[in-house]
């Protein structure tokens, strides 16, 4: 919705209308004054996971992957499970930072920076299975190609979707922080003008590489932007299609098919929104930014959960439909075991996450919910794990033949490493809260400006407004910076 | 002034990062070793000077995967009917009578680790000792000459298979036309 | 073949009367070592090559020496696969390599200091010895002393230690073929917990002071009227049996009595009656068109199972004529699953049966009718049954197992009456491999318990343990004045005797065996003796203080009785050498027939008595509880794994899943699925079981094709002294073996189970027996094979791989392979395949390169089996290799599927993606003992590995190779021939040690290999074809041979 018909009112995503400064001195608040008690509860009980992590993690690498309840038939399962949940996990951010951006949804606005530090996060979880499901993670320097070296060389290869696993990622990471670092710069100069103390000032001040809000800095930063928002699109589909092909090139029943990068990609991003929103539930309530987060985000974001949420049942269905259709033996029997055998109940849970909690989201009421919002992303994200749970284990527990089928059984450490995983994501998403802006001041001030035009109308196009706009916050902060001497 | 400043910085950056990377891939590698022995037996003296043949001794190598260090029997052979006595000598005949092993000798060429390495099939097929030990019959003392490296006994293994030792030719040449397949590169003749 | 004829000959020289067995302090100069040892820790991150000397005398509780006492002082850490040279200790986690990996992306540049690879030492043989040169193995012909069958075999010793047993091929008898028992027995030599030395009262004393207590004590006694027995298994030595008649002439009141704990005496009593001559006949299955068998597992554990698993199998072939084979039995033993047809039958009925039989065969054999009686099991079946005898008079064979006289006289008289004396039942060269007396032991215990024995000596057997009686057998044995035990070890029985006198390990030893009269063997030592014992024919030479030694002894018998009955060879020195260079001697039937006895009229052999006493025991068997509801009959059987339970330290064993019911690390209570069903028990349900003899607790697995109202048992498990590893697995059911008509019965009527409420998680390889109706194992008929077109091949959607100089295949003949597992052992043992224990067995980390997969099809009550060895396929496509990122696993140029250890980082990406599941991944390292304590963890037990195989360390992928060290010491052999390879003279483990040659590899490339030709076979498929994975591994489909109705 680029232009709207005469007379519409533009919808408003600010409530109120503060002043600019007052915008900056919500956003900055967190990080200038104390955090409430929540916060603090919620940090401790990270910390705690990311403790367990540590914990559980040495104790895996000293003793070996006997630790887990992997055997000869199941090689594979709630390692790759947490690193294909984290994967998807992160592109929610990446969606919403680049290709929002580009189609110039102005409601991201409020919600990108915490979304890409999400991904960010998210992604570090991710990389941290590969390592550690490896049975030496000290040769883990085996899958770079590094000529030359002593053996002849000797190359990785090229044909295993592991090592297309650590191109996309490395890329994915690296692509992901450059954009969301380049985001916080202006903040950072804003912060850096509001900074009290020296240590604090001079932080700030070289993480805002010398920023001058001139209306030259903005141009070319709307561009870097534009560009990096560009290279960043095609990520979001390729990494979880790649990673989707380490099971689509395979030729294990259940694993072996051809739908999974799209079915992959709608997945990632029905279970980023999932974490998305209940992060920005969590944050809003706790930080009361109500006015920055409004109900119309939450609603917008219920809206792609029903919509990505949809193509996944949409996806499951096919499986089913192609294996029956299909008249291979071994696929048929493996989906009938998906749904009849030992491991049925994670299936069902599924379905009712993935597909029946979305359709929910039919009803206003219910968008409309704080609390529904909540329980519902939650399934979401339970939902979304199981898949891939069911897509990795139920698959290789009883493969093609029948002497080597076998099950499954989680032990402590399996279980203490994926708590640990949320452990780390949280502690390092409640420092993020506590100690950088979480929504991106100057867009916001972007969209504030917006607003008063709306006031009283002029012929000023979105497109323009947004640069228009710009200026003016970093006046402000020029004022108030002379106010700090 | 600045700009210079960085530049250096640049430099010294780089000059670091290559050669420290440039060590890590050595790491293992012992090239140069040349340790000292118990006794100081000179294969100068013995497979130099005195023109015994490498095998004489090392009489393993012709039909075992293991050359093998001589036993002081196989010392005694020759020095029962030379006069010239050393304590060193004193203290093999004494082994050979006690039939107690009295020397450990400190090896110098060991290859990488999980390197089935068959000394008699390369002897056979015509290989010089020298082509991988150096010119021992030079040596006071032994010292590893080669790198002893994968890629080294590669380089070997190629040009006898016919294919380029060159990585980037190689890789040229699968785009071309598959080599037909030799079993002295495959991974299971060394590795298993 | 040359090689070990020559090492044949330099054995004698080397460890014959010229050099004494080196004493232990020198041993570890194993020349490999010696030249090469540290270097050799390449291949072993397990410090393998050297048995320290502490090692070696390590205080007999066992405490095992720290590798660190090696002799060149380096300790070895195996937590990283890059194993290392330094002194690091072996619980240290990570290694310096490994450390250094880490550190390197870091801190390369500060750890360069420690990057120089620490000092290797390496010790040279102080004297060169001609026939050992470090590296190259020799082979020694000898005898195995696993069972009383006495197989030769050819042992493999590489500088100076046996590493592996393969069958001697020279033998007609056995052929290339051993058990899974016989290629186990090489690890028991090596087995960390044998005694040190002898014992007095308990305590470690030496050899001159035992022999003083026990020559005084016998000196004793003989003045005394008590008697001086010898207890021991069957000594199929001849020479030991002229050194035990000496005693006999020595002691006037000495006497000699054979006690096998599960014995064959019933056999050798009928034939007494029968032929008159208590004898075990000899039987011939290949010559047998028709085998019925009465629950006796010839295939698997009966009398002689290679011997005749090889003869069924030469009888069998799919191009050969017709044959049928019947089995009646009530559990399902490896022979019943390879059956035609096979009848569930509680053992009460079996003699009822066999009476059946006998009454139809002699009413066509037109003797005066038997008095008819009820029939057991469906009439029709025993009337086409005994038709299909009666048709093939003297090409037919019945055997029963059952260790009932009247039942084994019956069955006599059905062969004697179809004509098959002399033809499939040879009683001129009778078996001597069973000669256990159970009548003489009870006699003996009772005499004890009278006090009217004044020492007793006992050989090879373990009484407390395995007689019907134990804690009897023990109280009468404390009235003893002296009572010495030869047992390697301190077990059941050995711990209240006075003397414990180890004897060597056969391995060890000196010695000859003639397990079927005529055919004899030799054996001699491929080892100086690991610790401080003494051959028992040597003690037995000293305490009647006769001269020399017993290899004097041994050619001296072999001068004056053996030489003389042959003419080939002239001169003794000759004889000598030639034979112990093949191994083995076939002298023909002996001219004086052993065994008989006051002779009795074969056919007024009185077994219309016997029928009658069968039907009776069938009818009241019936009658009374036995088919009443919560009664059942319990059937206790010999197991593959465990036989008698001699071998039960023995890992490799305890972890080889039955054939069967695919259990490891115990014994199981086998109830028919629908009696478990009815009972309410699930598998793993512990129950007590009380029967006559006793009660024990062990847990329910429901078996297939058990008979509803039996349950079966295995015996052999329940030790609880023999060691570490086989104290307390399982439960010991021979307490409830009763004696029965003077002869020990295996099986008992009356027994209750009721559940404990406890449970035990069953260790099996395979849960699920089920092909459901995929393609893995093809059969076809008889008929089919006449005219059937193979199947054109299927599509290739790849280029084909350009072809190397060679190409490796293999091809597996399903209608051979008896499932009898002894591959599995031989392939552990050949690759170094580590043992991971109960616990990790359990949660379905086996590590066997190659399993047996066993189908079941057809009902529940009575299923048709199939046992298919699967292993690595090596893949022309395979899944696998697409799948590693860091290329670990690549096809060679020869088609060899190759895992590259040092390379893999494990993914386990390619097991996961592996259609066949035959990958291992190492979930721990189990060289360090913390996981699994086995072998590979102590000094002594890691003697056993192979050096030309690398021992794999934690994190890595492993898989069968299909002996690719076997395939380059015949590469370097030809290379030094100077001409090319011959086809077959690569043997891969498993080919070599199958007794029905069910598998068989070689070059594709040459049309004229065996396995070339094989798979152009029309039975050939490959197993998920249509995966298009390509393997190099084909199987040939089973043959379902003549069914009748």
């Amino acid at each position: 919705m680029d232009k709207l018909p005469e007379g519409v009112i533009e919808p408003r995503w600010i409530a109120g209308s503060p002043t600019l400064g007052q915008v900056t001195a919500d956003i900055a608040r967190p990080m200038e004054g104390k955090p409430g008690k929540l916060w603090y509860v919620l940090f401790a009980i990270a910390l705690l996971g990311l403790l367990d992590l540590l914990g559980m993690a040495t104790y895996l690498i000293a003793n070996g992957i006997g630790v887990w309840g992997l055997n000869n038939s199941v090689g594979w399962a709630f390692d790759i499970t947490n690193f294909v949940f984290w994967i998807g996990i992160g592109h929610a951010g990446t969606l919403i930072s680049a290709i929002l951006l580009l189609f110039r949804q102005k409601w991201r606005t409020s919600i990108n920076r915490s979304a890409e530090a999400m991904t960010i996060f998210a992604v570090m979880c991710a990389g941290l299975f590969p390592l550690l499901h490896m049975g030496r993670p000290w040769d883990a320097f085996f899958i770079f190609p590094y000529v030359p070296n002593q053996h002849g060389p000797l190359w990785v290869n090229f044909r295993s979707p592991l090592v297309w696993d650590v191109f996309a990622i490395s890329t994915y990471f690296t692509i992901s922080l450059v954009f969301w670092f380049l985001g916080l710069v202006p903040d950072f100069a804003t912060l850096r003008d509001r900074a009290i103390g020296k240590i604090k000032k001079l932080v700030f001040g070289v993480l805002s590489l010398g920023w001058n809000g001139s209306h030259r800095t903005w141009s070319r930063y709307e561009i870097v932007s534009l560009v990096l928002a560009g290279l960043a699109t095609p990520l979001v589909l390729s990494v979880h299609s790649i990673v989707s092909m380490d099971f689509a090139t395979s030729l294990l029943p259940g694993w072996h098919a051809t739908i999974f990068p799209p079915y992959f990609v709608a997945g990632a991003i029905y279970s980023g929104f999932g974490m998305v929103l209940t992060l920005l539930i969590l944050t809003r309530q706790s930080m009361n930014l109500q006015r920055y987060i409004t109900m119309r985000h939450l609603d917008s974001m219920a809206k792609v959960l029903l919509l990505t949420g949809s193509i996944v049942s949409y996806a499951y269905a096919t499986e089913f439909f192609s294996a029956w259709y299909g008249g291979n033996i071994y696929e048929r029997y493996h989906f009938i075991n998906r749904a009849t055998g030992p491991y049925a109940f994670g299936f069902y849970l599924m379905v009712l996450c993935n597909v029946l909690a979305p359709q929910l989201f039919w009803f206003k009421r219910i968008r409309n919910h704080v609390g529904a919002l909540f329980a519902v992303s939650i399934l979401v994200n339970i939902g979304m794990w199981f898949e891939r749970f069911i897509i990795i284990v139920v698959s290789l527990h009883r493969a093609f033949l029948p002497s080597g089928w076998g099950m499954f059984y989680p032990t402590l450490v399996d279980i203490g490493i994926l708590v640990g995983s949320f452990g780390l994501f949280f502690t390092l998403f409640l420092l993020f809260i506590r100690y950088m802006p979480m929504i991106a001041i100057w867009e916001v001030k972007g969209v504030v400006t917006d607003q008063q035009h709306m006031a009283h109308p002029s012929a000023e196009t979105i497109g323009t407004a947004g640069a228009a706009g710009i200026p003016a916050p970093a006046g402000a902060a020029g004022m108030e910076h002379h106010h700090a001497e | 002034m600045r700009p210079l400043m960085i530049l250096l910085g640049a430099v010294i950056v780089v000059a670091a990062a290559v050669i420290g990377v440039q060590h890590l891939f050595r790491m293992g590698m012992q090239q140069g070793y040349a340790p000292a022995q118990p006794i100081a037996f000179s294969h100068k003296l013995h497979a130099g000077d005195n023109q015994v043949p490498c095998l004489y001794c090392h009489y393993g190598a012709r039909s075992s995967r293991h050359a093998g260090i001589p036993s002081s029997s196989v010392c005694m052979n020759c020095h029962n009917i030379l006069e010239k006595q050393t304590v060193e000598i004193e203290r093999f005949k004494e082994a050979a009578q006690l039939d107690r092993p009295l020397v450990s000798w400190v090896k110098v060429h060991n290859l990488p680790d999980f390197v089935y390495f068959n000394h008699s099939r390369h002897v056979l097929s015509g290989v010089a000792c020298q082509s991988c030990h150096g010119e021992v019959e030079k040596m006071q003392r032994i010292e590893q000459v080669m790198p002893l490296t994968m890629g080294w006994c590669l380089s070997c293994h190629r040009e006898h298979a016919g294919v380029p030792t060159n990585t980037l030719e190689r890789a040229a040449l699968r785009f071309s036309e598959t080599p037909k397949p030799k079993t002295g590169l495959d991974c299971a003749s060394c590795h298993y | 073949m040359s090689d070990h004829c020559n090492g044949a000959k330099d054995k004698l020289v080397t460890l014959g009367a010229r050099r004494p067995p080196a004493p232990p302090q020198d041993y570890w100069t194993s020349p490999d070592e010696l030249h090469h040892g540290p270097a050799l820790r390449g291949e072993f991150p397990g410090g393998l090559p050297e048995i320290p000397a502490a090692a070696i005398h390590l205080p007999a509780s066992g405490e095992p020496a720290t590798a660190g006492a090696a002799p060149d002082g380096h300790n070895h850490d195996h937590e990283d696969h890059d194993h290392d040279h330094d002194g690091g200790d072996p619980d240290a986690g990570i290694g310096r390599r490994d450390f250094l990996t880490l550190m390197g992306f870091g801190v390369g540049a500060a750890s360069l200091a420690a990057c120089r690879a620490p000092e290797q030492r390496a010790i040279p043989l102080p004297v060169a010895a001609e026939d050992m040169i470090a590296g190259v193995p020799n082979y020694y012909a000898t005898t195995c002393g696993g069972c009383a069958s006495a197989c030769s075999l050819l042992v493999k010793q590489r500088d100076g230690r046996p590493i592996k047993i393969e069958g001697n091929d020279v033998s007609e008898l056995f052929g290339g073929a051993t058990c899974a028992t016989g290629q186990a027995t090489v690890l028991s030599l090596y087995d960390n917990e044998r005694l040190r030395g002898p014992l007095w009262q308990g305590q470690p004393a030496a050899w001159a002071e035992i022999d003083e207590h026990v020559t005084s004590a016998l000196a004793a006694a003989a003045g005394k009227p008590g008697k001086i027995v010898l207890v021991s298994s069957t000594i199929t030595s001849p020479s030991l049996r002229d050194i035990v008649a000496r005693w006999g002439r020595a002691f006037p009141s000495f006497h000699h009595v054979v006690y096998d704990p599960i014995s064959a005496s019933a056999l050798r009593l009928a034939s007494a009656q029968a032929f008159g001559r208590a004898i075990i006949p000899h039987y011939a299955f290949d010559r047998a068109r028709v085998i019925v068998g009465l629950d006796a597992d010839f295939l698997g554990t009966w009398l002689s199972p290679v011997e005749f698993a090889r003869a069924y199998a030469r009888g069998r072939r799919p191009d050969g004529p017709t044959t049928l084979h019947v089995q009646f039995e009530p559990g399902m033993s490896v022979t019943g699953s390879n059956a035609d047809r096979r009848i569930p039958t509680a053992p009460s009925e079996l003699g009822a049966i066999a009476a059946a039989l006998l009454a139809r065969i002699a009413r066509r054999a037109g003797e005066p009718e038997v008095a008819a009686a009820a029939d057991p099991v469906d009439p029709t079946i025993l009337d086409s049954v005994a038709g299909e005898l009666w048709n093939h008079r003297g090409a037919s064979l019945v055997v029963a197992g059952g260790n009932d006289a009247a039942l084994q006289l019956v069955v006599h008289t059905i062969n004697r009456l179809l004509g098959n004396i002399g033809h499939t039942v040879d009683l001129d060269r009778p078996s001597l491999q069973r000669q256990g007396d159970d009548g003489a032991m009870t006699a003996l215990v009772e005499e004890m318990q009278r006090g009217e024995v004044h020492a007793v000596i006992l050989h090879g057997v373990n009484p407390a343990y395995d007689y019907l009686d134990g804690p009897g057998f023990m109280k009468a044995l404390a009235r003893v004045a002296l009572s010495v035990s030869t047992t390697d070890r301190r077990d059941e029985t050995a711990a209240a005797v006075h003397a414990v006198c180890p004897d060597h390990h056969f391995l060890e030893a000196w010695g000859d065996a003639e397990p079927i009269a005529g055919y004899l063997s030799l054996s001699q030592p491929t080892i100086a003796p690991l610790f401080e014992t003494r051959a028992f024919a040597d003690s037995l030479l000293r305490w009647i203080d006769a001269p020399g030694d017993y290899y004097s002894f041994l050619r001296d018998y072999w001068r004056t009785q053996v030489m003389p009955r042959q003419s080939a060879l002239a001169t003794f020195d000759a004889f000598w050498d030639h034979t112990l260079e093949r191994g083995v001697l076939d002298l023909g039937p002996p001219t004086t027939p052993s065994g008989a006895v006051a002779s009795a009229d074969p056919a007024g052999s009185d077994w219309r008595a016997a029928v009658s006493e069968l039907r009776d025991e069938s009818q009241r068997a019936a009658g009374t509880e036995g088919r009443t509801d919560g009664h059942f009959e319990l059937a206790l059987y010999e197991s593959v794994a465990m036989r008698d339970g001699r071998n039960a330290n023995n890992p490799w064993l305890l972890e080889l899943p039955d054939p069967i019911t695919k259990i490891t690390w115990g014994n199981v209570a086998e109830l028919a699925p629908s009696t478990a069903d009815k009972l309410g028990l699930r598998d793993g349900d512990i129950v007590t079981i009380t029967a006559a003899g006793g009660a024990i607790e062990v847990p329910v697995f429901s078996q297939p094709g058990q008979h509803p109202r039996t349950i079966s048992v295995a015996l052999g498990y329940g030790r609880t002294q023999v060691g570490k590893a086989g104290n307390g697995v399982g439960v010991n059911a021979f307490p409830l073996t009763r004696l029965v008509r003077g002869t020990r019965r295996a099986w008992a009527d009356g027994a209750t189970i009721t559940a404990t409420g406890q449970r035990d998680k069953l260790a099996t390889t395979q849960s699920h027996f089920s092909m459901e109706g995929r393609p893995i194992v093809l059969e076809t008929t008889r008929e089919e094979l006449g005219h059937a077109e193979r199947p054109e091949a299927l599509p290739n959607l790849w280029n084909e791989r350009p072809a190397g100089e060679r190409s490796w295949g293999m091809t597996i003949d399903l209608d051979a392979c008896t499932g009898c597992s002894a591959c599995v052992i031989a392939c552990q043992a050949e690759n170094n395949v580590p043992v991971v224990g109960k616990d990790q067995i359990q949660r379905q980390r086996s590590m066997h390169w190659i399993r047996i997969d066993r189908y079941y099809s057809g009902s529940e009550d009575n299923p048709q089996s199939v046992h298919q060895p699967m292993m690595c396929q090596h893949c022309g496509h395979a899944p696998c290799e697409t799948v590693c990122p860091v290329l670990a696993t690549t096809t060679s140029s020869e088609g060899l599927n190759q895992q590259v250890y040092n390379r893999c980082i494990g993914t386990r990406y390619c097991a996961n993606n592996c259609p066949y599941k035959v990958r291992r991944f190492n979930w721990y390292n189990y060289t360090t003992g913390n996981h699994s304590d086995y072998h590979m963890a102590n000094p002594v037990g890691r003697l056993v590995l192979n050096p030309d195989v690398t021992v794999r360390s934690r994190g890595v992928m492993e898989k069968c190779s299909l002996c690719v060290q076997r395939i380059h010491v015949a590469k370097n052999t030809a290379v030094k021939r100077g001409e090319p390879m011959q086809d077959g003279e690569i043997k891969t483990a498993c080919q070599q040690v199958c007794p029905t040659d069910a598998i068989r590899f070689g070059d594709l490339n040459d049309p004229k290999s065996q396995v070339a030709q094989r798979m152009h076979d029309q039975r050939t498929y490959r197993v998920l074809e249509d995966l298009g994975t390509r393997p190099n591994v084909a199987y040939l489909k089973k043959v379902r041979h003549g069914q009748t109705t």
